[in-house]
């Protein structure tokens, strides 16, 4: 080996990792007093710097014990170390400055060190700095530490040293979209846990979009969440959120933005695990599938869900004209031969015109005359241009008792 | 004072805990007390006299151990037929003494058990009774219910006429050593491979050999820490008693005194983490139910005792193994049916009768006593389980039995102990909203004790901090703790962690250099060496020196308790 070949520098270079130190606890192994060891076994755990008085037994210690290895790194998480710099001989030694980049994927980023000026270091004594960077890339990362100094020659010398790392994904989200008839939207959003620990759900909120308010089904009325106290997630477990979104007014107005509107909004969550290390991720933004409303779209208002038999009721139809040309329409009612609902009022009636984008309400009424879960059938709309009948069976549901 | 105990020097050591301590719950009653008396006059005797002891010792033992050998090796234990065993080597049921005791050649003990005078005086104000033969005690420290098998071979080992009960092969434990070499002290070893010969001394070598070859001796090296020389003094003491290396797979005979040997052989093995050959020796034992290990398969020797030989500390050890080689899930399997055992007997308890519910207790104190032991049990079981969920990372679980203990705690000292241990448990898990309503609590129980934060409360809210990444206000809260105990060890490595995290590296090493200087004995623990030794490294490459430095320290203030010296020291 050619040992020679490597420079022998005037200071050396060394990083460590800060993740959150440990919460340790001594080995638990207790006797009765009566037992052959007497009490000197109990006398060793209650000595024992990390055990805690009256607690003995528990191994839920107060005492930090420093990181021992480097451990897992992942997406949304702070990257911390220590960087420092140590003067190896025994006389001062100049200009000593320390330069850290961080090489990811894509790009090289200057982490910043508080002392860019270079500083004369003086026998057995340290340069050193703590770096944060908040990772937001995945795969490869490299720290690249830089020492420049003055050698014996009064000359610059300087080195480097790359610490190489890998950043894994620690969450994986899957959503799901349901559009409901009243232009709400409804979205679950499973979260689980990829990371090799158990983490807690800090907190996991949707920012909604410009085009809808949104409302958490997450907790109960008391504010209490329906998780319970402990959102714990251990490896490969999840946990499966709802949320409600309303098409702001402006949107729920008008057709041809309700059925632009896509942007559900952005989901941030925020965990954390051992002894609180945090950390933080938001999802791209989050988009649906809108419903497809043809040119025509038909939907009933106030209707109730439970009337009694033989008496009458009114709710209200709504009818937007989706298509690009004035529309000119004949709401049809009939009650068809099976049906238990009878309808009350005028077919045949004409509505329109109806120019595009706007929409007309009518009152209806029918009268129930049996029991039982019956759909409302019957309604039909003629178009009176191209002369087609668009039946609505199946839009809603009444019970009657 | 020459050859009588010294109590004012027993009680000032030690070993002797304060009445009010954790440890009187798990498992000591003030009659218990007594006996660590008696235990510790063969210790203060020997103290005196040092030299007198051990050449009778090591002649005793040879002694019967010849014979033992030749009983066991071949003859199935007719139980009735263990005559041939020296009738003084036989543990007398009546006294506790010889039941863990040192062997009756010992000679004084039996002197100094009539001799209530001295034990009563040194109970002062505890005001109990010397009662050397205390049945009572006996039967509810042993006892133990057999599961439905051994019940079976219990009956019938207790209904058979005199020597005519052969016990199967299936029924019987049979144990052995297994680890075969001598273990040589651990510290002096490296000692000597990095400081040399001189500088590593050899007061642990002499001590080793200057202690009686007994129990005796075997707890002069667990107090003066020479761990491994009295793991190998175990070895020594079950080889006498016919369980040595080879005899696995062989009858032999069961006593309290054989169990209690395994036990301490055991506790050491898992001091000093020799976990693969304990793992081996202790699975002989299963979960300590075949009925060999119960009282009554023996009723010529014990008559009407009942209850098991294996000591409760020894029966939780082995539960708790597992846990020790990442397998905590069985461990929590083993701990769960233990529990379910002491919860039938404290039931039984509670309807008026024995642990084991076969008879009726006599006595109120009697009934009472016992559930305050078994209750005490229960706990450390419970104990043990929130352990191994911690080690599995199920907080949830170990949240739940932590509140359900709070819940039954009677003092407020324990309650306040609990929150403030349910706050770092939600810390660990990350959940630092539960850990601040844990911490509030338990600075709200701490008002009934003392009117200002002490310093589990400023560590407490330290770590909170801490796990905020507030580091400036943890050091602040660490600080105030260290301010009303300044020579605390943890507060003291916790300012030096959190020194780190605040980029004061020299800061940082100068605490922890200031703890072990101002106590070294405490201060040289494991876990601190680790945290100095990873600071020394991220300071210099050049650090050899200074953890030879702290190798001298160990030499200098410590023994043999540290599994491996050189992972501490991050020596390579």
């Amino acid at each position: 080996m050619d040992a020679k070949e490597v420079v022998e520098h005037l200071v050396a270079l060394k990083v460590m990792r800060l993740t959150k130190p440990a919460l340790i606890s001594p080995k638990i192994v207790t006797c009765d007093s009566k037992d052959l060891p007497g009490n000197i076994l109990n006398n060793y755990l209650k000595d024992d710097a990390t055990s805690v008085t009256q607690m003995e037994t528990l191994a839920a210690g107060q005492f930090l014990l420093l990181p021992q290895s480097f451990g897992n790194i992942y997406l949304g998480e702070t990257f911390s170390c220590y960087v420092c710099v140590h003067n190896e001989t025994n006389q001062p030694v100049q200009s000593v400055s320390i330069k850290a980049d961080l090489q990811t994927n894509s790009q090289r980023i200057p982490l910043t060190t508080q002392s860019q000026s270079p500083t004369m270091l003086d026998v057995d004594e340290t340069l050193s700095d703590v770096i944060h960077h908040e990772v937001k890339d995945l795969g490869t990362h490299i720290l690249v530490c830089e020492v420049t100094y003055m050698s014996n020659y009064n000359t610059l010398a300087s080195f480097r040293k790359f610490f190489k790392f890998e950043v894994m994904k620690p969450l994986d989200v899957k959503t799901k979209f349901y559009n409901a008839e009243s232009d709400d939207v409804y979205l679950e959003a499973q979260v689980q846990n990829i990371t090799s620990g158990a983490i807690t759900l800090e907190q996991v909120s949707l920012e909604s979009s410009q085009q809808f308010t949104v409302k958490s089904l997450n907790e109960l009325d008391n504010g209490q969440s329906v998780f319970g106290d402990v959102t714990l997630l251990q490896p490969q477990e999840s946990c499966q959120y709802l949320y409600c979104l309303t098409p702001k007014e402006n949107i729920s107005k008008d057709i041809k933005l309700l059925a632009a509107a896509k942007n559900i909004g952005k989901l941030d969550i925020v965990w954390r695990s051992n002894l609180g290390e945090k950390g933080r991720l938001q999802t791209s933004q989050l988009q649906r599938m809108t419903p497809d409303y043809g040119d025509i779209r038909v939907t009933y208002e106030n209707l109730p869900s439970k009337v009694s038999v033989d008496e009458p009721f009114t709710f209200k139809c709504n009818v937007v004209n989706a298509s690009e040309k004035t529309l000119n329409l004949i709401l049809k009612l009939r009650s068809l031969p099976d049906s238990s609902l009878l309808w009350c009022g005028i077919s045949n009636r004409k509505i329109g015109p109806l120019e595009p984008g706007k929409s007309v309400s009518i009152n209806l009424t029918a009268l129930p005359i049996n029991t039982g879960l019956h759909s409302i059938t019957g309604v039909s709309l003629m178009d009176l241009f191209i002369k087609r009948t668009f039946d609505y069976d199946d839009l809603a549901s009444v019970y009657v008792n | 004072m020459d050859n009588k105990p010294s109590l004012s020097q027993y009680f000032g050591n030690t070993d002797v805990p304060p009445a009010s301590q954790f440890f009187d719950e798990i498992g000591t009653s003030p009659s218990d007390m007594i006996q660590s008396v008696y235990l510790g006059e063969s210790e203060g005797n020997k103290v005196t006299s040092n030299q007198v002891f051990p050449q009778t010792m090591t002649a005793s033992f040879n002694q019967h151990s010849g014979p033992q050998e030749l009983t066991f090796s071949s003859v199935l234990p007719t139980v009735s037929g263990s005559a041939s065993v020296p009738a003084t080597s036989l543990p007398d049921p009546s006294t506790f003494f010889d039941t863990i005791g040192p062997e009756p050649q010992i000679g004084a003990p039996k002197s100094n058990l009539v001799n209530p005078a001295i034990i009563t005086e040194a109970m002062d104000g505890l005001s109990i009774k010397n009662q050397p033969v205390d049945k009572e005690a006996d039967r509810r420290r042993d006892a133990w219910i057999p599961n439905d098998e051994a019940k079976k071979t219990l009956m019938k080992a207790q209904s058979s006429p005199k020597g005519s009960f052969f016990p199967e092969r299936e029924v019987l434990t049979m144990p052995g050593l297994v680890l075969e070499e001598e273990l040589a002290d651990a510290l002096h070893e490296v000692a000597v491979k990095y400081l040399g010969v001189s500088s590593a001394g050899s007061r642990g070598v002499v001590r080793a050999e200057h202690v009686s070859r007994d129990e005796a001796g075997l707890r002069e090296l667990l107090r003066t820490g020479y761990l491994r020389a009295a793991l190998n003094l175990t070895a020594v003491l079950i080889t006498a008693v016919g369980q040595g290396v080879g005899r696995m797979h062989r009858p032999t005979k069961h006593t309290p005194r054989s169990l209690q040997l395994w036990l301490t052989r055991f506790a050491v093995m898992l001091r000093i983490k020799l976990h693969e050959p304990l793992l081996k020796e202790a699975e002989q034992f299963g979960d300590f139910n075949k009925p060999d290990m119960f009282y009554q398969f023996y009723p010529d020797t014990y008559e009407n005792r009942t209850g098991s030989l294996v000591p409760f500390s020894l029966r939780l050890l082995i539960a708790e193994l597992p846990g020790h080689v990442g397998k905590s899930e069985e461990a929590v399997d083993r701990l769960y049916s233990m529990l379910d055992v002491i919860q039938q007997m404290l039931s039984n308890l509670r309807a008026g009768k024995t642990e084991d519910g076969t008879a009726t207790l006599s006595s109120d104190q009697d009934r009472n006593e016992s559930i305050r032991l078994w209750t005490g049990r229960e706990t450390r079981v419970l104990h043990s389980i929130v352990n191994c969920s911690i080690a599995l990372k199920d907080y949830r679980q170990a949240g739940k039995i932590l509140l359900s203990l709070q819940q039954q705690a009677t003092s407020s000292v324990q309650r306040r102990a609990l929150s403030s241990a349910l706050c770092r448990l939600w810390l660990l898990a990350g959940h630092i909203k539960a850990a601040q309503v844990f911490m509030e609590q338990a600075r709200e129980i701490r008002h009934h004790i003392c009117p200002t934060p002490d310093v589990r409360e400023y560590v407490d809210l330290g770590l909170i901090d801490i796990a905020h990444g507030r580091y400036q206000e943890a050091y602040t809260n660490f600080a105030r703790a260290a301010d009303q105990e300044p020579t605390n060890i943890m507060v003291a490595n916790n300012l030096s962690v959190c020194l780190l995290y605040m980029g004061r590296l020299k800061e940082a090493i100068a605490v922890l250099q200031k703890a072990i200087n101002s106590d070294p004995e405490r201060g040289l623990n494991e876990s601190l060496l680790i945290n100095l030794c990873t600071l020394y490294e991220l300071e210099s490459s050049k650090t050899n020196e200074k953890k030879l430095n702290l190798l001298n320290m160990l030499c200098k203030y410590k023994s043999d308790t540290i599994p491996n010296v050189l992972e501490c020291l991050k020596l390579s």
